[in-house]
């Protein structure tokens, strides 16, 4: 089985404050993770420091990502590597359209890939295909970058842009903070949609509610910076009647 | 468009007449370090006024536009680039005289090195000028520690019926933002670009003459 992502001992920190404390986990191609965990366990740090946040300090371990080093790149080398985070907040850029920004990144990626830029036609038959996948209407793409979108709109725009730079992991980080049914729906039935044998998912989240329409095949979870136990979606299930406190007494006692 | 060339200048703009005057201060052109440029319009008339600053320009504007009809609009846009040691600054005044004007200020910096600029702009409201609008916004972001700006935007109204408002904002580049561009791939230089022409798009764009916003977009990325 081809191997996408492979941590080991990882250690990060923030303003000085170690989060990560020995985070091992293995991602291969095909696969759906979910991380769960209550609170303040590292989550966010975690998909931070993936995708080379420069607020995050990494103290130690290893990352391979698809046979390379992933901590000796940058955070754009990282995505045109293939590493996509769907943000969690996603950030409003006023005066810079959608269609600019896809255009700029989608054309970025692909002469990483050593292929040529699309053509301005080719561009757009792209964007329009991508965002039926999405259900996503005309005019957001038209619009400045995540400007004045409600909640839902930004995570469906998330998902747009996974689905225009079809990348081979992507984090999904607590995409479904924010969401009513109908939104975490359509959100959830893009991402399906993108699943290839080739490429893998780790869903970050603080719900079981997500796993119901996005299946995970492993499930773990993160407790003061360390991966304490994994299982499979069952596990998910079982956090969600017992909370998190039977995993927090096992670790702590 | 009219191109303004002299460094002391008074324009009378006539009843109902439309004007869009340019001063744009750059290498290539003759620069006075201090410029007076008066504007009095009459009433009905329309004005556009773009007052744009390019690296390497060490000047001083003191610009005074002055509604003396009623029923007047005025425009005033400037953008000032300022780079190496550069000082450069903008006194503006803009006085409604007249019933019924409209006044929109818009005065955008982007200051790099340790690169100065200052910006005193003064919206003045007399006692006759009823139902007047008017906004004046200052915006200035710095790319450096060294870089700075002084502004000072003011407001005095003696009229009682009228719609004005004011603001100055200063600050850096949204890392937020930079770093959502990154994790698309990005690199750090386009991301920035792209977010320093949104930041000067709302003044650059507004320039009728296309052919010279595409020369005073080169002319920026260039030096910054």
């Amino acid at each position: 089985m081809q191997k996408i992502l492979e941590i080991k001992d990882l250690r990060a920190s923030v303003s000085g404050k170690e989060i990560l404390r020995g985070v091992n986990l293995n991602v291969n191609a095909g696969e759906i993770h979910a991380i769960m965990g209550p609170n303040g366990a590292g989550k966010s740090t975690l998909s931070n420091v993936l995708t080379g946040h420069p607020a995050y300090t990494v103290l130690g371990g290893e990352v391979t990502f698809r046979g390379k080093d992933l901590l000796t790149m940058n955070a754009e080398e990282r995505a045109r590597e293939g590493m996509f985070m769907s943000f969690q907040y996603p950030v409003e850029i006023p005066g810079v359209s959608m269609v600019n920004f896809m255009r700029t990144a989608v054309n970025e990626v692909r002469r990483h890939r050593g292929e040529p830029a699309l053509s301005a036609g080719a561009f757009l038959k792209l964007l329009k295909q991508k965002r039926e996948l999405v259900e996503m209407r005309s005019e957001f793409t038209n619009r400045s970058v995540n400007e004045g979108f409600s909640g839902g709109e930004k995570k469906r725009n998330e998902i747009f842009q996974m689905a225009m730079l079809e990348p081979v992991l992507s984090i999904l980080d607590e995409t479904d903070s924010g969401l009513d049914i109908d939104a975490l729906r359509i959100v959830a039935d893009g991402v399906n949609k993108l699943r290839t044998a080739d490429n893998a998912c780790i869903v970050i989240t603080h719900y079981q509610r997500l796993l119901d329409y996005i299946v995970p095949d492993f499930v773990h979870v993160l407790y003061e910076g360390r991966i304490v136990m994994s299982g499979d979606k069952s596990l998910a299930l079982e956090l969600e009647q017992r909370g998190y406190d039977w995993i927090k007494d096992s670790i702590d006692r | 468009m009219e191109r303004i060339t002299d460094n002391n200048l008074i324009v009378n703009i006539a009843h109902g007449e439309n004007r869009d005057l340019l001063l744009l201060q750059d290498a290539g052109s003759r620069i006075s370090p201090d410029v007076v440029l008066t504007i009095h319009q009459a009433g009905g008339s329309h004005l556009r006024l773009y007052v744009l600053t390019m690296p390497g320009c060490d000047v001083n504007n003191n610009i005074r536009i002055e509604q003396q009809g009623d029923g007047c609009h005025s425009e005033l846009y400037i953008l000032g680039i300022g780079t190496g040691s550069q000082h450069f600054g903008n006194t503006t005044h803009i006085e409604h005289q007249g019933i019924g004007g409209t006044s929109r200020e818009v005065a955008k910096y982007v200051l790099s090195d340790s690169s100065h600029g200052t910006f005193y702009g003064m919206l003045k409201v007399l006692a006759g000028a009823q139902k007047t609008e008017a906004c004046q916004t200052n915006r200035n972001v710095l790319l450096t520690t060294d870089a700075a700006v002084n502004t000072k935007p003011e407001l005095e109204i003696y009229a009682d019926d009228v719609k004005c408002s004011h603001g100055a904002t200063t600050g850096q580049l949204d890392e937020a933002a930079l770093f959502y561009m990154r994790q698309r791939g990005i690199d750090t230089q386009t991301a920035r670009r792209m977010l320093l022409d949104a930041f000067m798009a709302d003044i650059i764009d507004k320039i009728p003459d296309t052919s010279l916003t595409e020369k005073i977009r080169e002319q920026i990325a260039e030096t910054l």
